[in-house]
């Protein structure tokens, strides 16, 4: 449905350079990117407000680059939301069929249909200074579907809401993205509201495209430390390739005083950072059965940290050695008879969810 | 970290609010000294009166006029569109703020002393010593002000807002009309309003450009300056008691105005 190539665009100083992106039909994909990544120029270029250098952008096979903005049929959701104040609910949501002079026996039934799905029949006569946070996210969201866009460009618009409201909205985009086979392009710097909205991620740090692919993908296998950053994982550490052959890198840790053997390929020497997420860090102990050869077992004193609903361990292997971070439930720290400070505890780490990036 | 004021500051704003009043007040009401109401009787419904009140009206409507229709795409555009020579223009409107009016209307006065003035005089309107001679002093005088205030005002209404209405199908001029403008209505009241008054009450300009003339250039304030010029102290005290009571009428109906659609 939309396709980017080699875009570049530009906001006063900044530079996006060199931008890939495809979004299928019915799908979500979020751009995800720490302040000042592009990800605001990025839309703005798929939007029409920001002017692009070099590079196209096609949408369901319309190179709509250059176009005005009212001529692209998107649907636009920014972080303001953009509700008209001097308007009345029914009169944002009408907006769109007046501006592009439909009659009303036309846009109706779709209009009805959206009002019906997210419960708005209520605050239809009602200004919008008068609304709740939640009431305008649904009014906001709702009238960006009116004109039956191709795409619908959600900037961050869940950022002003509290916990329990924000998960209602993404169900609520979620229901609608279903009923109305939309195609989403979500921007955000919310790790959780990308994985729960999106199958689709593209991660962007200082205006270059460090990573596209799917979710499972991009949680899974970082592609450079700067993306492992973003996406918040600690257990990191330097190593160096040692050997290389048929697809496979055996890399020393000097740190953790370990070898692993994982998959991909690097010459001999060069320098990597090989990295695993807290949960996938095992716990072991004696009554366990032997680890695989393809687990190296560490062992060191724990720290235990009370995250509320889990624990996260912070273990030292030495007194030189990092320290490896696993997140466990609390009924294991209870079967393990875990204690802060208890030495002698061994933790896993299984290659297999292990990944490596070259060091910068 | 900011600091609210303490009783004893809050006490000492108020005096001073008050003293401005005051201020003011005593200004006005100074001039019942020289108030003779067999003078103000006859000065008020006087033919001179008359006209000049009458040309006054009309010069700072047509002036205003013409400036807000110039003013209100210049102000759109300084304050949605980046341009070259955006900072030069923005300069250019503190000109009339920064410039005496009477150096502003020397100006005007000079300018049509050159071989292009003359011909634009001999070819288009006649400016010196008529009636669009004192359009032309007003419009010059408060052009820039007018800008200015409409840029504010337009500053006011996010750019977010008609990038959404354009999104929705709406073209430029639909989001403008429909948005922009609406929601900058406050705005551009009181900048129609307080430019009007503010042209009603341009002397050194005029004078330049139009000159004295008794029953043909006389516009309040330059009857107020005839008159003083005179000796005429008691009719002078009623020009200037009309020119107060239009320009408070006129404040007084901005407020209304503004205070009613702020509550709609």
């Amino acid at each position: 449905m939309l396709e980017i190539a080699n875009l570049t665009a530009q906001a006063g100083g900044f530079r996006l350079t060199d931008i890939q992106l495809g979004i299928a039909a019915g799908e979500c994909h979020a751009v995800l990117g720490p302040s000042g990544s592009g990800k605001s120029t990025l839309l703005g270029a798929v939007l029409g407000t920001r002017p692009v250098m070099a590079g196209r952008v096609r949408l369901a096979n319309d190179d709509i680059t250059h176009w005005p903005i009212e001529h692209r049929r998107l649907g636009y959701v920014p972080q303001q939301l953009g509700l008209f104040p001097h308007l009345s609910v029914a009169d944002n949501l009408a907006y769109s069929a007046r501006a592009r002079r439909v009659p009303e026996a036309e846009y109706r039934p779709l209009l009805d249909r959206l009002v019906d799905i997210t419960g708005l029949g209520a605050l239809l006569s009602r200004p919008i200074a008068t609304l709740s946070g939640g009431e305008r996210q649904r009014v906001a969201l709702v009238r960006a579907l009116t004109a039956d866009p191709r795409l619908v460009l959600l900037d961050e618009p869940f950022t002003a809401l509290n916990e329990s409201l924000r998960r209602e909205m993404w169900w609520l985009v979620k229901d609608l993205q279903r009923e109305r086979g939309l195609t989403v392009m979500l921007v955000t710097h919310d790790l959780t509201e990308a994985y729960f909205l999106a199958e689709h991620i593209t991660v962007l740090i200082e205006g270059r495209q460090e990573q596209s692919g799917s979710k499972v993908e991009v949680y899974r296998r970082p592609a450079s430390l700067a993306v492992a950053h973003f996406l918040g994982l600690k257990n990191l550490f330097p190593a160096t390739v040692a050997r290389s052959a048929e697809g496979w890198i055996e890399a020393d840790c000097p740190v953790l005083n370990a070898r692993f053997r994982l998959p991909g390929d690097a010459p001999e020497g060069c320098a990597v950072v090989l990295g695993i997420r807290r949960e996938d860090v095992t716990l072991r102990d004696a009554a366990h059965p032997p680890p695989p050869p393809s687990e190296q077992v560490l062992t060191g004193t724990v720290q235990i940290v009370d995250l509320g609903s889990e624990a996260e361990i912070h273990l030292q292997p030495g007194p030189d050695a990092p320290v490896i971070e696993v997140a466990v439930p609390w009924r294991t720290v209870q079967h393990f008879g875990l204690r802060d400070g208890q030495s002698g505890v061994r933790v896993g780490l299984p290659e297999a969810h292990m990944f490596w990036v070259k060091a910068p | 970290m900011s600091r609210r004021p303490g009783p004893r500051g809050f006490r000492a704003s108020i005096a001073a609010a008050l003293a401005v009043l005051a201020f003011y007040a005593g200004l006005i009401v100074s001039l019942a000294w020289f108030l003779d109401g067999e003078v103000l009787n006859r000065t008020l419904f006087s033919e001179r009166s008359f006209f000049s009140v009458q040309l006054s009206l009309m010069a700072a409507t047509v002036a205003t006029g013409l400036a807000m229709t110039l003013a209100i795409p210049a102000a759109y555009a300084l304050s949605r569109y980046d341009f070259i020579g955006k900072q030069a223009a923005e300069t250019v409107l503190e000109f009339p703020i920064i410039v005496s009016p009477a150096a502003l209307g020397a100006i005007i006065l000079i300018f049509f002393n050159n071989p292009l003035g003359e011909w634009l005089q001999e070819n288009t309107i006649y400016f010196v010593f008529t009636f669009s001679g004192i359009v032309l002093a007003q419009f010059v005088t408060i052009l820039g002000l007018s800008v200015r205030m409409l840029k504010a005002a337009f500053d006011e209404v996010p750019v977010e807002l008609e990038t959404v209405a354009r999104t929705l199908g709406a073209g430029s001029r639909h989001s403008f009309f429909t948005v922009t403008l609406p929601l900058a209505k406050n705005g551009l009241i009181a900048a129609l309003i307080l430019t009007w008054a503010k042209a009603l009450g341009e002397f050194g300009a005029t004078l330049m450009v139009a000159g004295s003339m008794a029953m043909r250039t006389e516009t309040l304030p330059i009857a107020i300056f005839m008159r003083l010029s005179n000796a005429d102290i008691e009719g002078t005290v009623a020009l200037i008691l009309i020119l107060v009571v239009i320009g408070l009428s006129a404040l007084y109906a901005a407020r209304r105005l503004l205070g009613r659609s702020a509550h709609a």
